[in-house]
């Protein structure tokens, strides 16, 4: 009966050529939604590896006042910053913290004995923290320890925090990379710790590896201008007021914009979210257009086949095998546009045309094609019903 | 005919050696429309015996097709019963009546009623193809032989459109020979053909009957033809006349 249909179908395939077309570009687009939303997903998945509720980001800038003044108000601030009320921790960062769209990157370069450059690791995130970054935003330390006061001596190696992923990157095999050197610029560096990650591009974006270094209170070349504050639980407009007053009385002609995470992290998912939520919807309701064409083709079909119809109920046909020949013809329309489609679909992770994982293409592929085969069925119901219903004698009568 | 295997739905039945194959009993059919009633059949009494050549004549709109589709199980009457091999299908689901209709009953239409998209052999083997535990082999085979009967073995693999007339009505018989009925219900097989064409399926119909055993009901307005049968049953105006 499968290979009838599939005979049948292939006689016809100049009249439903069409409708192959359409369901082959119906799974282009499902495969292409499919891909991202699964992307999206496997990101949304991964750990951020620390918590934003009840922390704020303090950005500064230091207006006219000269360089060398600047780091003594920061301490200034601080300390200030440190003895109000209402503030639990405080933790000094790059610009590069959670949901700001900043980005700091960099390739690592692995090297063998001899000192030749055995691979790349591409696309690091580096990141120069406050020794209480864990305290403000809850990084959990898996292997070895966090940066601590022995750590501001310690001249020839300074020390490194990478994060999980990063260590899975220098050392694929499991190996622990607490100990171990970190080749970075022309100074070798000791990590002394790995923490489970730090994801400050989101949940929504491709988890990068991670390297974290400390900012000293003694360095005097490089000035962070943001400072993560954890402050209580309930806190708002009144502290939030009382702290850049503070900065203004400090800091000679600096100012500040204080901004809690959490509204970071909303505006970044609304950011990000944007324009898939669009192509969702657009490809929703490119699917409703094939599905309304699906259902009046298969409608006209039954009504100009009512004579064939007949003959086969003649034959020995039941009412559901009417029924189901109906539904068969168009999953096997629907086999001949997913072929069509996946011949397109496979290129992807052949190629290797975006850097996704060839799972996320494989997940799509049978999203789409399930997605058409449920569509193809709702689509099929009515019509093989009204199939299955059509009265033989009358239909033989017709022609 | 007893080689053929009997619907499931029947216990073989020990035949008598005039039974009745078809069985109708005060048969009506009246079709409603929302303006007239048309009785095309108005108690109709009629039983075909095993291995009858039986035609079916009268004028147009009498009622004839009407009666193949109600023998055929088709169509429902309105009133009466329809007995096969002695056994009312009355109270039969749409399951056993299609049943029947594959394993028992060929029927030969007056336009042919081919498949277009189905080649000719795919044509002949649809009755086997809605019969279970048939191979794909096998159906082929039985298509072939039944084509070969009808003198097409040579045209498996043209499709409809590519046929003459007279062809096409071949075809259309082998597909009612190819699942081996008991039973051929023709309605103007040769209608739509010339009169030498209209003779060669004629003999074929009489052949089938004379060397196979077929039952056949025929219906047609050829006196020429119809003396050729066995019996020939006279209809007017939805009711059987003498
Ligand atoms: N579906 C229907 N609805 C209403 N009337 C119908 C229907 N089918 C048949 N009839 C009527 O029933 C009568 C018998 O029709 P039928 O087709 O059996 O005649 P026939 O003897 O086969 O005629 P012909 O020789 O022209 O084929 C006709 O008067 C026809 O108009
Ligand atoms: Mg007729």
């Amino acid at each position: 009966m499968i290979r009838h249909l599939f005979t049948l179908m292939w006689n016809r395939r100049r009249a439903n050529a069409l409708l192959i077309v359409e369901m082959f570009l119906a799974f282009v687009v499902l495969f292409a939604v499919g891909s991202i939303g699964t992307t999206l997903w496997r990101n949304y998945r991964q750990p951020l590896g620390f918590t934003y509720t009840d922390v704020w980001q303090l950005n500064f800038t230091t207006g006219q006042q000269p360089r060398a003044e600047q780091f003594g108000t920061l301490q200034q601030l601080l300390a200030r910053l440190r003895s109000t009320p209402g503030v639990e921790e405080v933790a000094l960062s790059a610009s590069n913290t959670p949901f700001s769209f900043n980005d700091s990157r960099s390739s690592i370069e692995m090297k063998d004995e001899k000192g030749k450059t055995k691979r790349s690791i591409n696309n690091v995130n580096v990141y120069n923290v406050g020794p209480e970054l864990p305290k403000v935003l809850g990084l959990k330390v898996v292997a070895g320890r966090w940066f601590d006061r022995s750590d501001v001596a310690s001249g020839a190696n300074p020390p490194v925090v990478i994060d999980e992923r990063m260590q899975r990157a220098m050392y694929p095999d499991g190996e622990s990379a607490v100990g171990k050197m970190f080749p970075f610029d022309k100074k070798e560096q000791r990590i002394i710790g790995v923490v489970s990650a730090y994801r400050t591009d989101g949940e929504l974006q491709e988890p990068l590896s991670s390297v974290l270094w400390q900012i000293l209170p003694t360095d005097t070349i490089f000035l962070p201008q943001s400072i993560l504050l954890k402050v209580r639980p309930g806190s708002g407009a009144a502290l939030e007021k009382q702290l850049a007053d503070d900065v203004r009385r400090i800091g000679p002609g600096w100012s500040s914009t204080i901004k809690p995470l959490a509204e970071m992290h909303q505006s970044q998912m609304k950011q990000l979210l944007t324009r898939p939520i669009l192509l969702g919807s657009m490809s929703f309701f490119l699917l409703l257009n094939v599905a309304l064409g699906l259902f009046g083709v298969l409608w006209l079909n039954i009504s100009r086949r009512r004579g064939e119809i007949g003959v086969r109920r003649a034959m020995g046909a039941t009412a559901g095998n009417i029924s189901r020949q109906v539904l068969g013809e168009i999953l096997v329309l629907t086999t001949f546009g997913l072929g069509l489609g996946l011949l397109v679909a496979a290129q992807f992770p052949l190629l290797g045309v975006f850097s996704v994982q060839t799972s996320v293409y494989l997940t799509a592929m049978v999203l789409a094609a399930g997605l058409l085969y449920l569509l193809a069925t709702v689509c099929a119901l009515y019509p093989s019903r009204l199939a299955a219903g059509i009265q033989p004698a009358v239909a033989l009568r017709e022609e | 005919m007893n080689q053929f295997p009997t619907p499931a739905t029947q216990p073989a039945p020990v035949v008598a050696a005039a039974e009745a194959v078809i069985q109708l009993t005060g048969i009506e059919k009246i079709y409603q429309t929302k303006t007239i009633e048309t009785v095309a059949l108005n108690h109709v009494n009629l039983s075909i015996q095993r291995g009858e050549f039986v035609s079916v004549m009268g004028p147009s709109g009498c009622g004839k097709s009407t009666l193949l589709s109600i023998m055929g199980l088709l169509d429902e009457p309105t009133s009466g019963t329809v007995a096969i091999d002695g056994r009312a299908v009355t109270s039969y689901s749409d399951r056993e009546l299609a049943h029947l209709r594959n394993h028992k009953i060929g029927f030969v239409f007056q336009s042919y009623h081919l498949i277009n998209d189905l080649s000719v052999l795919d044509n002949v083997e649809l009755p086997l193809l809605y019969r279970s535990g048939v191979s794909g082999k096998e159906r082929r085979q039985r298509a072939l032989a039944a084509l070969d009967t009808v003198g097409l073995g040579a045209r498996t693999r043209h499709f409809p459109s590519q046929l003459s007339g007279g062809q096409r009505q071949r075809v259309a018989i082998a597909r009612a020979l190819a699942g081996r009925p008991e039973i051929i219900l023709a309605d103007e097989p040769t209608g739509n053909l010339d009169s030498v064409m209209g003779e060669e399926i004629m003999d074929l119909l009489l052949t089938l009957n004379r060397q196979q055993g077929a039952t056949i009901v025929m219906v047609t307005h050829d006196e020429q033809q119809a003396l050729k049968t066995e019996r020939i049953i006279r209809f007017f105006d939805g009711s059987q006349v003498n």
